[in-house]
C-alpha cells in the first residue's frame, strides 16, 4: 500500500463500491502541514522528525492541495492510541521517500478487471491510440512515427507521436537531434478547418546542422503550410520559479489562520500574483485560438523545454476552439496526450522528487480551465467537481499518471517495455494474449477512489453543447479561412506578428534571439484587436461574428476570479452553502416529473421523450435519491 | 484592466499625446454626411418634453471592441435629457433589443443622469461648469449610470456648437427649483394617459390602512400602534403623515419634539421582538433644555423598557459606524475604476480633490509610455485599486452591522432601537437590510417595493439631496440608497433562490433613480411630495397631479422584459393549500415538486463530532476576531450566531445570512461593467446558464401541465413561456445591457491583415495611419 494516511469513517467497509475513500485519503506526500491541538491553546506544529510534547486531542493535516483533515480523539482511553497514531505519522513522514519504488496498485478492483479491459481514456502508449487519434482528427497530411519506440530520440517523448507524411523517420531523427532534449517539432491538434498546431523545444543553437538537416527542420515546422507562425510560449508568461512562489503564497493566504485582514484580503489575493499569472496564460491562449482559427497556417508552440507551457497552452487552445476537447472524455484524452504522454515532469512540478525545480504548472492550467468553465458554463461536459477530482489527484499513489516524469519511466515502471520489439504497420493489432505486464490503472480510473454518486457528478447538469446554432461541424470549413501570403514566416510575440526572415537560428542570419531583441513592444490593443486583425472582413460570417465553437476567454482585472471551492476548502465555513441547487435541482424535478408521468400514462412516455431532448438520461430516480440524500458536495473534506 | 479601451485608443505606445483614435478619415466624413441627412431619425419626445436647443453633424464615438469610430447625428437637449440621434439605430431593430427601456434610448442620458461633463481644448481635458469663454471640440459626458459618451463637435456650425454646449451644462449643472423638475411638467402634460397599474400591490404606507396591515402581517399590533396625530403634517414635516409606535406612548411626546427622541416602530420578528428607530434629540447647549430633553427622554425609555416590551439595546448609527462622508468617498473612488472612455482628467476642482487625484486608476496613463508593461499592469493593480476604494469593505461593514442586529433581535429576543440624527440615512439601510435577512415577504418583488416604499419612501429619506437631482449642494450628495442596493446584490448573488427578483431588477432600479417621471425617488420627504402635488399656478380646482412611481415597472419595460426581472429560480414558500390552488400555479411563481428542504439535508458528522465544538471555535475564533473589534461578549454572540447559521442548511424561506469574509464581497458586475465592451464574453457567463434554466423550466412546467392534464380532465392554463433568452443562441454576456456593441456591426480596420506586416516600413506607415483627429 502506498504511504498514506487514511482516516475511515464509522460504518465505512473495506468491499463497498470504491476501495479508498477520496475524501478522508491523504498521501503522505500532500501533507503540507500537520498540527496537534489539544485544548483551546495549545497548538504544536509538527515537522518530520519533531517529538510530540502532549497527548493531541485531534490532529489537523493541511493538504498541499488546500484540503484539511482534521481527526479528533474522543476523550475516554483513546489518549495512547492518539498519540502513537501522531508519531507514527511523523515518523513516516521523515522516512518517507517519494521517489522511492512504486509497488503498484493491488487491490481486488485491479484483480476483478480481465485481461482484455481497456483503460477509460487511451493512455496513448500504443500506436493505435495514436492512429484513431489522428484518424478523429482527420489529420490527414500527418502520419504516426514509430522512431522513437526504444525512447532513443528522447526519453521524455512519448513512443509515438505525429510528424508530417512526407518526412521519413530518419529525417525526423536527425530533425530532432537539433532541438533542445531531441524534442523536435510534433503534431499536437489539427483544426478541421486546416491549420495545425504543433509543438517544439527550443532550437538546439549549438549544433551545427547542414544544409539537409535545416531543410528537414524547416519543412517540420511548416508542415506544408505557407503561413507559419512560430510562438514563443515563454514570452509574457510566467517562469517556473514565479508559478511555484505564487502557489506558495496563494497556500499560506488560504490557510484557516491566515493572518490577513478581511479588509485587506483583494490585495493579499492580488499579491500573490496567482491570478495574474492564470490571466497571462489566458490571453496568450486566446490569442493562439485566434492564429489557429482564423486561417489555414501551421501555428509552432515552442518552449525552450517543451514540457510544461507548452502543454498548457496547447491544451487551452484546444478547450478554445475543439468542443470534443470540452467533453469529459475528451478532455480526460486531452490531458493524458498533452500532459502524460508528451512527458510534462510531473513528479518534479509537483515536489515529488525535493528537487528545486517544483512548480504547480499543471494546477496553474487547472484554475486556468476552471475560469473557462465559469465563463462559459453551458460550453463544457465536465463539472467543476471533475476539475477538484482531478485537482486532488495529483498527489495520490494510486496510479502512475502523475507520479513520473517522463513516458519513459512510467513505462519502465509498469513493464511494457518487454513490447517495445513490435513494429507499428497500419492495422496491425496488438496481441491480448502474452501480455504478461501488470494490468495499468490511470488517475482516469475514477471508480478506484470514486463512489458512483461522486462520479455522477463530474457531468455538468448546464451542458448544452446545441446552445450554438451552428454547432461544431468536424469538417474544413474554408469560408472563414483566409489563404496566407506566399511562404510567410511570422514570430508572434506580444500580442502582435513579427516577420522573421527565417525560420531556423543557423545558417548566415541573425539567430531567433537576435530577433526577438527587435520585438515590438505590444501595440495597445487588446487580443480583440488580433481578433480584429484576422478577421476585419466580418461579411461572409453573417450574424455570428465568430467561427462556431470557438470561445474566447475574458481576461479583465474582474473577470479573472478565484477559485473559493478549491484553495478555501480549508475554511469550511466559507463552503456552506455553496451549492444551492440551481439547475441540478431543476434536473432532478425534471426526471422526477418524467417517471411520474411515466407512471401514469406508460403510453404516451416515448412521445414526451421524443418531443424534448433529455437532459437526464445519466439520471434514475435510485440515483437521485442518493444525491439528494448526500447534497453536500463529495469533495468537501471538513464537514462540520 | 479596464482601462484597456481607453490606452487603446490613446495610451499605450503613443500615449501620453493622441487624445483619441479614430478610423474615420477625413474623406469619409464627407460621403456620411450625405447619408445622414437622409436618414435623420426623428427625436421622440415625451409628453411634456419640450427640446431646447440641437446641434447636427455631431460625431459619436462608439467603442467597440479595441476600436472606435465615429456616428454621424444630432445632438439635442430637452428639457428631460440629452439625446444622440445618430443612424445607427437601424441596426439596432432585432430580438436583441427586447429588453428596450421605453422612456430612455440607449442614446438617451437623462439630465438627472449626468454625473459630469468634460470638454477637449487642444487636446486637453478639462471640467465644464459655470459659463464658458471658449468651446471645446470634444463633449464628454459621464453618466451616473456609468455610461461614457464622448461626441466630437469639430464638424458642427460654432454657433450651434456654443448653444449645445453651455445648454447642456446649463440644464444639467445649474441648481434648479423643485418646481421647475420634469416630474412635474410630465404629469401636467400626461395627466390623462397614465394608467396605473392595477396588479401592481405595492404598499405604498401613505394610509394608516397600510400601516395597519403591515402590523398585523408581522404580528406587531399587541405592543404597537399606527397613529394619524400628524396627519396634515401637522407635527413634523419629516415624518410621514401615519407611522406606528408603541401603544402606551402619548401622543403628545410625539409632539413635543416635532417627532425626535420618540421611538418609530420599523417592523416586529415572529418572537415579538422588534425593531425600532429614533431620530436624535436636537443638540442643545443650554442646562435647563438638556434637562428637559433628559427627563423626556428617561420618560420615553420607561415607557419601552417596561414588560411587555422586550429588553432594549440601543444601536447609534451617528457614531462608531459608517459616516456618509466615508461612503460618498469610496463611491467615488470606486466608481472611477468603471468609468472609460478617456485618458487622465486634470485634477476636479470639486471637494474631493486630492482622493480622486490620488485615486485616479488612470493616473498610470500619464506616464511616459516607453515601457509598453505599464498598461498591462493596470490589470494586476485590479484588486488593490478595487481594494483602496474600500467600497467593498463599507458593504462588508453594512451586512455585519445587520447581522449583529439580527442576532440581537433573533437569538437574544431583544427590541434593537436604531439611533441617527435625522433617522433617514443609515437608519433606511439598516433596517430594511435587517428585515430583508429576517422577514422571506421583503425578498418577494412586492415585498421588496414595499419595504423601499416603508423605510426609504416614507422613512423621509431625503433622495433628492442625497442624489443631488436639484444641483443645489454637491455636499449633501451621498450614494446612501445605491450603498443598499448594492449590499441587497451581495444577498441576491449569495443566495438566489431566496428572492424572487434578480440582480437586473436591481439594476433597472438604480437607474430609475435619475429618471424624472417618477415621483419615488425625487422628493426629500412625503410631505415635501405632498405639498407639491398641486397645480402649477393658483387656478387649480381640479384634482391634484397623478405621478408615477417607479414599481409601475409597465411604464419602462414591456411585459417580455419584465421576465427577466423575475428569478426564474425563486421558489415560492409552499403553502398548505397548494391542491385547491392548481389554477394559480403557473400565473404566479413556480413551485418545486420536491420542496428544497428535502435536498438540504443535514450534513453528515462524519469523524466531526459535538465534542469537538470547542475546537472549532478555537479555529473560527482566529478568523472572526478580525472582522470585530467591540466588545468580547457581543464578539462570542455575533460568532457564534453567525457560525451555526452558516453551518446549518439554508431554509431560503427563513432567516438569511450573507457570507462577509474578504473573498464573499463582489463587485456587482452587472450593473458596474455592462456598458465596457472589453468585458463581455461572447456566449458565455452567467447568461448561457441562464437560457439553460428558462428552457428547463419551460420543460418542467409543460410537464406538470402533462400531468395536470391527466390527473383532472380539465384543462391546465397555459404557462406563460419566458421566452426573451430562447432562441438567442449566444448572447454576449453584457446581456440584457450594452447592446451597441455588437460585432457584426465591427468597422474595417483600414490595416487589416497581413498586408500591412509585410516589412517594418509598413509597420511604420501603419501606426501613422492611427489618425488623430485632433490633427487633421
Amino acid at each position: 500500500m502506498p504511504p498514506r494516511v487514511t482516516f475511515q469513517p464509522c460504518g465505512w467497509q473495506q468491499n463497498e463500491d470504491t476501495p479508498l475513500s477520496s475524501e478522508y485519503d491523504f498521501a503522505l506526500v500532500n501533507i503540507g502541514r500537520l498540527e496537534a491541538v489539544s485544548g483551546l491553546s495549545r497548538v504544536q506544529l509538527l515537522r518530520p522528525g519533531s517529538l510530540l510534547k502532549f497527548i493531541p486531542e485531534e490532529i489537523m493535516i493541511h493538504g498541499r492541495d488546500f484540503r484539511l483533515l482534521r481527526v479528533g480523539f474522543e476523550a475516554g482511553g483513546l489518549e495512547p492510541q492518539a498519540f502513537q497514531v501522531t508519531m507514527a505519522i511523523v515518523q513516516a513522514r521523515a522516512q518517507s521517500n517519494p521517489a522511492q519504488p512504486y509497488s503498484g496498485i493491488t487491490l481486488s478492483k485491479a484483480g476483478q478487471a480481465s485481461g482484455s479491459r481497456k483503460p477509460p481514456v487511451p493512455l496513448m502508449e500504443t500506436a493505435e491510440d495514436w492512429e484513431t487519434e489522428r484518424k478523429k482528427q482527420a489529420a490527414r497530411g500527418w502520419r504516426v512515427s514509430t522512431v522513437n519506440e526504444r525512447f532513443d530520440v528522447a526519453t521524455s517523448l512519448p513512443r509515438y507521436f505525429w510528424v508530417p507524411n512526407r518526412i521519413l523517420d530518419s529525417e525526423v531523427r536527425r530533425a530532432f537531434g537539433h532541438f533542445h532534449q531531441g524534442r523536435g517539432p510534433r503534431l499536437s491538434w489539427h483544426h478541421p478547418g486546416g491549420s495545425d498546431l504543433l509543438r517544439c523545444g527550443g532550437f538546439y543553437t549549438a549544433s551545427d546542422p547542414n544544409k539537409e538537416d535545416i531543410r528537414a527542420v524547416e519543412s517540420m515546422l511548416q508542415a506544408g503550410h505557407s503561413d507559419v507562425v512560430l510562438v514563443d510560449t515563454m514570452d509574457e508568461l510566467p517562469s517556473l520559479a514565479d508559478v511555484q512562489l505564487a502557489h506558495l503564497r496563494l497556500r499560506a493566504l488560504c490557510l484557516p489562520d491566515s493572518s490577513v485582514a478581511e479588509d485587506k484580503w483583494l490585495s493579499a489575493l492580488e499579491g500573490t500574483r496567482w491570478l495574474d499569472y492564470i490571466r497571462a496564460c489566458l490571453r496568450k491562449a486566446s490569442d493562439i485560438s485566434v492564429l489557429v482559427t482564423s486561417r489555414v497556417r501551421s501555428v509552432i508552440l515552442q518552449e525552450r523545454g517543451d514540457r510544461d507551457l507548452n502543454g498548457l497552452l496547447s491544451s487551452l487552445v484546444q478547450l478554445l476552439s475543439a468542443p470534443e476537447a470540452r467533453t469529459l472524455f475528451g478532455f480526460q484524452s486531452l490531458v493524458q496526450r498533452e500532459w502524460v504522454a508528451a512527458g510534462h515532469p510531473f513528479l518534479t512540478r509537483l515536489g515529488g522528487t525535493g528537487a528545486s525545480e517544483e512548480a504547480p504548472v499543471f494546477l496553474l492550467f487547472l484554475d486556468c480551465v476552471w475560469q473557462l468553465l465559469q465563463q462559459f458554463p453551458a460550453d463544457f461536459e465536465f463539472s467543476e467537481f471533475f476539475l477538484l477530482a482531478l485537482h486532488d489527484s495529483v498527489r495520490v499513489p494510486d496510479t502512475l499518471t502523475f507520479l513520473r516524469n517522463t513516458p519513459w519511466e512510467r513505462g519502465k515502471q509498469s513493464g511494457q517495455l518487454n513490447s517495445y520489439t513490435q513494429v507499428y504497420t497500419p492495422g496491425y493489432s496488438q496481441p491480448p494474449a502474452g501480455n504478461s505486464f501488470n494490468l495499468q490503472l490511470s488517475v482516469w480510473d475514477w471508480d478506484l477512489r470514486y463512489s458512483n454518486a461522486q462520479i455522477l457528478q463530474f457531468q455538468n447538469p448546464g451542458y448544452d453543447p446545441e446552445h450554438c446554432p451552428d454547432s461544431w461541424l468536424p469538417r474544413p470549413q474554408p469560408s472563414f479561412m483566409i489563404p496566407g501570403p506566399p511562404s510567410s514566416v511570422w514570430l508572434f510575440s506580444r500580442g502582435a506578428l513579427t516577420p522573421l526572415n527565417q525560420l531556423c537560428p543557423w545558417r548566415d542570419s541573425p539567430s531567433l534571439l537576435a530577433v526577438s531583441s527587435r520585438w515590438l513592444p505590444r501595440p495597445a490593443i487588446s487580443s480583440e484587436s488580433l481578433a480584429d486583425q484576422e478577421w476585419g472582413l466580418p461579411s461572409h460570417w453573417g450574424a455570428c461574428p465568430l467561427p462556431p465553437g470557438l470561445l474566447l476567454p475574458g481576461y479583465l482585472g474582474p473577470q479573472i476570479r478565484f477559485w473559493r471551492r478549491c484553495y478555501l476548502r480549508g475554511r469550511p465555513e466559507v463552503q456552506m452553502g455553496l451549492s444551492a441547487p440551481t439547475i441540478s435541482g431543476l434536473q432532478d424535478e425534471l426526471s422526477h416529473l418524467q417517471e411520474l408521468l411515466r407512471k401514469w400514462t406508460p403510453r404516451i412516455s416515448p412521445e414526451v421523450h421524443s418531443k424534448k431532448r433529455d437532459p437526464h438520461t445519466i439520471l434514475n430516480p435510485t440515483e437521485i435519491v442518493g444525491i439528494l440524500k448526500d447534497q453536500f458536495h463529495p469533495f468537501w473534506i471538513t464537514r462540520c | 484592466m479596464l482601462g484597456k479601451g481607453v490606452v487603446g485608443g490613446g495610451g499605450g505606445t503613443k500615449a501620453p499625446k493622441p487624445s483619441f483614435v479614430s478610423y474615420v478619415r477625413p474623406e469619409e466624413i464627407h460621403t456620411n454626411e450625405k447619408e445622414v441627412t437622409e436618414k435623420e431619425v426623428t427625436l421622440h419626445l415625451l409628453p411634456g418634453e419640450q427640446l431646447l436647443c440641437e446641434a447636427s453633424t455631431v460625431l459619436k464615438y462608439v467603442q467597440e471592441d479595441s476600436c472606435q469610430h465615429g456616428v454621424y447625428g444630432r445632438l439635442v437637449c430637452t428639457d428631460f435629457k440629452i439625446a444622440f440621434l445618430g443612424d445607427d439605430e437601424s441596426a439596432l431593430d432585432n430580438d436583441e433589443t427586447q429588453f428596450k427601456n421605453k422612456v430612455v434610448g440607449e442614446n438617451d442620458i437623462t439630465l438627472h443622469c449626468v454625473d459630469q461633463i468634460y470638454g477637449v481644448f487642444d487636446e486637453k481635458k478639462k471640467t465644464l461648469f459655470g459659463q464658458l469663454k471658449k468651446y471645446p471640440e470634444k463633449l464628454i459626458i459621464h453618466c451616473k449610470d456609468l455610461r461614457v459618451f464622448q461626441f466630437c463637435l469639430r464638424y458642427t456650425k460654432e454657433e450651434e456648437v456654443k448653444r449645445i454646449v453651455s445648454g447642456i451644462i446649463h440644464h444639467t449643472q445649474a441648481p434648479k427649483l423643485l418646481k421647475r423638475l420634469f416630474l412635474f411638467s410630465y404629469a401636467t402634460a400626461a395627466q390623462n394617459n397614465t394608467v396605473t397599474d392595477p396588479k401592481n400591490h405595492t404598499i405604498m404606507f401613505d394610509t394608516l390602512k397600510d400601516w395597519c396591515w403591515e402590523l398585523e402581517r408581522t404580528k406587531g399590533n399587541m405592543k404597537y400602534k399606527a397613529v394619524s396625530v400628524n396627519e396634515g403634517y401637522k407635527v413634523c414635516e419629516r415624518l410621514p403623515a401615519y407611522f406606528v409606535v408603541p401603544t402606551p406612548l402619548p401622543e403628545e411626546n410625539v409632539q413635543r419634539f416635532q417627532g425626535h427622541g420618540i421611538p418609530i416602530w420599523c417592523w416586529s420578528c415572529h418572537n415579538g421582538s422588534a425593531l425600532l428607530k429614533m431620530s436624535a434629540l436636537p443638540k442643545e447647549q443650554d442646562d435647563g433644555i438638556l434637562q428637559i430633553q433628559k427627563s423626556f427622554l428617561d420618560g420615553v425609555y420607561k415607557t419601552i423598557h417596561r414588560p411587555p416590551y422586550e429588553i432594549v439595546k440601543t444601536e447609534d448609527l451617528s457614531s462608531n459606524f459608517l459616516s456618509l462622508q466615508e461612503i460618498q468617498t469610496a463611491y467615488s473612488k470606486f466608481k472611477q475604476l468603471f468609468l472609460i472612455g478617456f485618458p487622465p482628467l486634470p485634477p476636479y476642482c470639486g471637494s474631493d480633490n486630492t482622493a480622486t487625484l490620488l485615486f485616479s486608476p488612470s493616473s498610470a496613463y500619464q506616464l511616459p509610455s516607453d515601457n509598453s508593461t505599464e498598461f498591462w499592469d493596470t490589470d494586476i493593480k485590479w484588486f488593490s485599486l478595487l481594494e483602496s476604494s474600500s467600497w467593498l469593505d463599507i458593504i462588508r461593514r453594512c451586512l455585519k452591522k445587520a447581522i449583529e442586529i439580527t442576532e440581537c433581535m433573533e437569538a437574544q429576543n431583544m427590541n434593537v432601537l436604531l439611533l441617527e440624527e435625522n433617522a433617514s440615512d443609515l437608519c433606511c439601510l439598516i433596517s430594511s437590510l435587517v428585515q430583508l435577512m429576517m422577514d422571506p415577504h421583503c425578498r418577494t418583488r412586492i415585498g421588496f417595493q414595499s419595504l423601499i416604499q416603508k423605510e426609504w419612501v416614507m422613512g423621509g429619506h431625503c433622495f433628492l439631496d442625497r442624489c443631488n437631482h436639484l444641483r443645489q449642494n454637491d455636499k449633501e450628495e451621498v450614494p446612501v440608497f445605491l450603498l443598499f442596493l448594492d449590499c441587497v446584490w451581495q444577498l441576491v448573488h449569495q443566495h438566489p433562490p431566496a428572492f424572487e427578483f434578480t440582480e437586473t431588477y436591481l439594476t433597472v432600479l438604480s437607474d430609475s433613480l435619475y429618471i424624472p417621471i417618477f415621483s419615488t425617488f425625487f422628493f426629500n420627504s412625503p410631505h415635501q411630495k405632498d405639498t407639491n402635488m398641486g397645480r402649477e399656478g393658483q387656478d387649480t380646482q381640479s384634482k391634484p397631479l397623478n405621478l408615477l412611481t417607479v414599481w409601475d415597472w409597465s411604464v419602462q419595460f414591456e411585459p417580455k422584459a419584465q421576465t427577466l426581472l423575475k428569478n426564474p429560480l425563486y421558489v415560492e414558500k409552499p403553502k398548505l393549500d397548494k391542491g385547491q390552488r392548481k389554477g394559480m400555479r403557473f400565473k404566479h411563481q413556480r413551485q418545486l415538486s420536491l420542496p428544497l428542504t428535502q435536498s438540504k439535508s443535514s450534513p453528515k458528522r462524519g469523524f466531526f463530532r459535538e465534542e469537538t465544538d470547542h475546537l472549532i471555535k478555537n479555529l473560527l475564533g482566529k478568523r472572526i476576531s478580525k472582522l470585530i473589534n467591540s466588545s468580547d461578549e457581543l464578539q462570542d454572540n455575533f460568532r457564534e450566531f453567525y457560525d451555526s447559521w452558516h453551518s446549518k442548511p439554508t431554509d431560503y424561506h427563513g432567516l438569511l445570512l450573507p457570507h462577509i469574509e474578504g473573498p464573499e464581497i463582489k463587485v456587482w458586475a452587472q450593473r458596474y461593467l455592462r456598458w465596457i465592451p472589453e468585458a463581455q464574453i461572447l456566449g458565455g457567463s452567467r447568461v448561457a446558464t441562464m437560457s439553460k434554466l428558462l428552457e428547463m423550466i419551460e420543460e418542467v412546467q409543460s410537464l406538470q401541465e402533462k400531468i395536470d392534464e391527466r390527473h383532472h380532465s380539465q384543462q391546465a392554463p397555459q404557462a406563460e413561456a419566458p421566452c426573451l433568452l430562447r432562441n438567442s443562441a449566444r448572447l454576449s454576456s453584457l446581456f440584457p445591457f450594452a447592446l451597441l456593441q455588437r460585432h457584426s456591426s465591427k468597422p474595417v480596420l483600414p490595416t487589416s491583415g497581413w498586408k500591412a506586416l509585410g516589412d517594418e516600413d509598413d509597420l511604420a506607415k501603419r501606426e501613422d495611419e492611427f489618425v488623430d483627429l485632433g490633427d487633421v
